[in-house]
This record gives C-alpha cells, structure tokens and sequence, in this order.
C-alpha cells in the first residue's frame, strides 16, 4: 500500500519539477548567451539558480536587457 | 500583406526573447499549483505536525468543477501579473530603445503595427492558457473525478476573452506612456478599479468583463451556458476593440506630434 502511495505520489510531482527544470535550463542558456544583462550579469546567475520557481521568471521578466 | 509580415515578425520575436518557452510554462505551474496542494493539504497538515492524535480532519470534497475555479482563481491573481510584465515592454520598450522609429521609417500603418503586436500577444497568451487548462485538466481528471473536454474547451475559449481584455489595456497604455514599469503599473490598478466598481454596483453590472469567471462557475454547474455569460463575453470583446482603436488613434497622434 505504502508503495503504491509513493508510485502515485511522484506521477503527481514529477512534472512540477520537470517545468522547474526546464525554465531553469532555459533560462542558464539565455543568461549564458546575453551579453549583457539588466543589472550585473553574476546576480541573475544566483537568482536563476538559487530562487525556487521564481527566478528564472523573474530573469525573463526583469533581467534581459533590450537587445 | 504587410500585416502578416509584421505578425511574422512579432512571432518571430517572441520566440527569441524565449516568451513562447517560458509564459506557457509558468502558465502551467500557476495552474496546477492549486489543484496538486489542496489533494495533499491532508498529508501537508499531518507532516507539520501539532495536530493532537485521533484528530480526524475532515476536509471538503471538491468537485471538478471547484477546482477548475481554483485554477482560475490563480490565473486572476498571478496570471494577470505574469501577462500584465510579459507585454509590458512590447510597444514602449520599442519606442524607449528607438527599435519601433525604425520600424515606423518604413510606410508601415499605425494600425498594422498595433493590431499585429496585439495578435501576437493574443496567440501567446490563449495559447498558454489552453496549455495550462489542459494540465489542470489532467490534475482534475486524475486526482478529483470526470470533466469533459467541451467543458474545457468553454472555460478556456471564455475565460481567454478576459486575458484578451489585460492585453488590450496592457497595449493601451503602451502607446500611452514610454516607461514599461508605469505601464504595467497602471494596467493593474486599472484591472483593480474594474473588479471593486463591478462588487459596488453588483446589481447593475451583471456582465461586466469581471464577473466572467463567476458565470464560468455557473455555466460548470448547470451544464448549459447562461445568458449572463454571453453578456459577459460580448461586453469584454467590445471594450477590448474600443481600447485597441484608441490605442491606434492616441499612437497615430503620439508619433505624429513627435
């Protein structure tokens, strides 16, 4: 039972965190191709990779620079 | 011709600065946030603890269709957010960094111009919102019980007019103002204005753009849609068609004078 628990439990979670993953992934390919960002460039490698969830949103949003 | 052209272009854009990868997926996450938490709140409360044993926490059943309007709840709060600084920057920006005056060098129509950036945000933004529905769905359907695929397909035709209206304010005060954060600002104190006007005056304003979601509860529970809902619906197409050929107008007269 406790297994059977555990098997639904992860189909449940698991793309939650494939999403995470990949905005995370895409969001490190961005930063590493910009040549400059808004703000230092080494803050938004932090705040990608440290903020759960919201941080490559927030460098999406906030950090690319125009152009 | 040259509007398909500018469209292209616009989607094209889009793809570069990533917002096709990304406003989906957070589209999707806001969606299922809820559905997902409140399945394991039983598991969640038990795990904090300081609950004293043989507590039996009874917890509400929920129907399919409450937690589509869970999803929903989320998309009037963090996905008008999310949409309000997606576009933002989509015609201010431009005209900031001086990309729109070289664009506008060439004999290209103010109104091309507007209505191909509002399409594009369009295709984005009802796009996104058929992905993360269709995750909601999958949520729904796996840890709640059955809701059909018309059923879906309504919410997100009719609650899509409702993102359709955010984006057509978001591209009026485009034109408006060059600075993106005063834009997004303004959006949504205007958005904030609009649901505290629609609870006054409740009694009259039956199908004010913000009372969609509500008749979307409805249209779940009786299975038919209501009339208050295709009001609801024609009312928000109008305004977001008034407020794009004002944009038009008030950007026609902002370059002109410039």
């Amino acid at each position: 039972m406790q297994e059977f628990f555990d098997a639904i439990n992860w189909a449940v979670i698991a793309p939650v965190l494939v999403i995470q993953g990949i905005l995370i992934i895409i969001a490190m390919i961005d930063w590493a191709k910009a040549d400059n960002t808004n703000g230092p460039k080494w803050m938004w490698f932090f705040i990608i990779i440290f903020v759960n969830i919201f941080g490559p949103i927030l460098y999406f949003i906030f950090g690319r620079s125009q152009r | 011709m040259q509007w398909s052209t500018l469209f292209k272009k616009e989607m094209l854009e889009n793809w570069h600065n990533k917002k096709w990868i990304w406003v989906p997926l957070v589209i999707i996450l806001i969606a299922i946030l809820d559905p997902i938490s409140n399945y394991y709140l039983p598991q969640i409360i038990e795990s904090v603890g300081g609950v004293p044993d043989g507590t039996v926490i009874e917890l509400p059943e929920f129907t399919p269709a409450e937690v589509v309007m869970m999803s929903l709840g989320q998309f009037s709060s963090l996905g008008v957010l999310i949409i309000v600084l997606m576009s933002m920057g989509t015609i201010a920006g431009e005209r900031k960094s001086g990309v729109s005056e070289l664009i506008l060098v060439k004999p290209v129509s103010f109104k091309n111009y507007i209505t191909a950036k509002w399409a594009a945000l369009l295709v984005i933004v009802w796009g996104s919102l058929f992905i993360g529905m269709l995750a909601s769905w999958y949520y729904t359907n796996l840890l709640y019980g059955e809701l059909s695929l018309t059923a879906l397909l309504q919410i997100v035709f009719f609650y899509g007019l409702w993102f359709m209206l955010v984006i057509s304010l978001s591209i009026f005060y485009n034109t408006l103002f060059k600075t993106p954060g005063l834009v997004a600002f303004l959006t949504i104190i205007t958005i904030m204005l609009m649901s505290v006007i629609t609870q006054v005056f409740a009694h009259v304003l039956e199908w004010s753009p913000n009372n969609l979601s509500s008749h979307i509860f409805e249209m779940l529970m009786t299975d038919s849609i209501p009339s208050d809902l295709i009001g609801s619906a024609i009312v928000t197409i109008a305004i977001s068609i008034i407020l794009v050929a004002a944009s038009i107008l008030t950007f026609k007269n902002k370059e002109l004078a410039e």
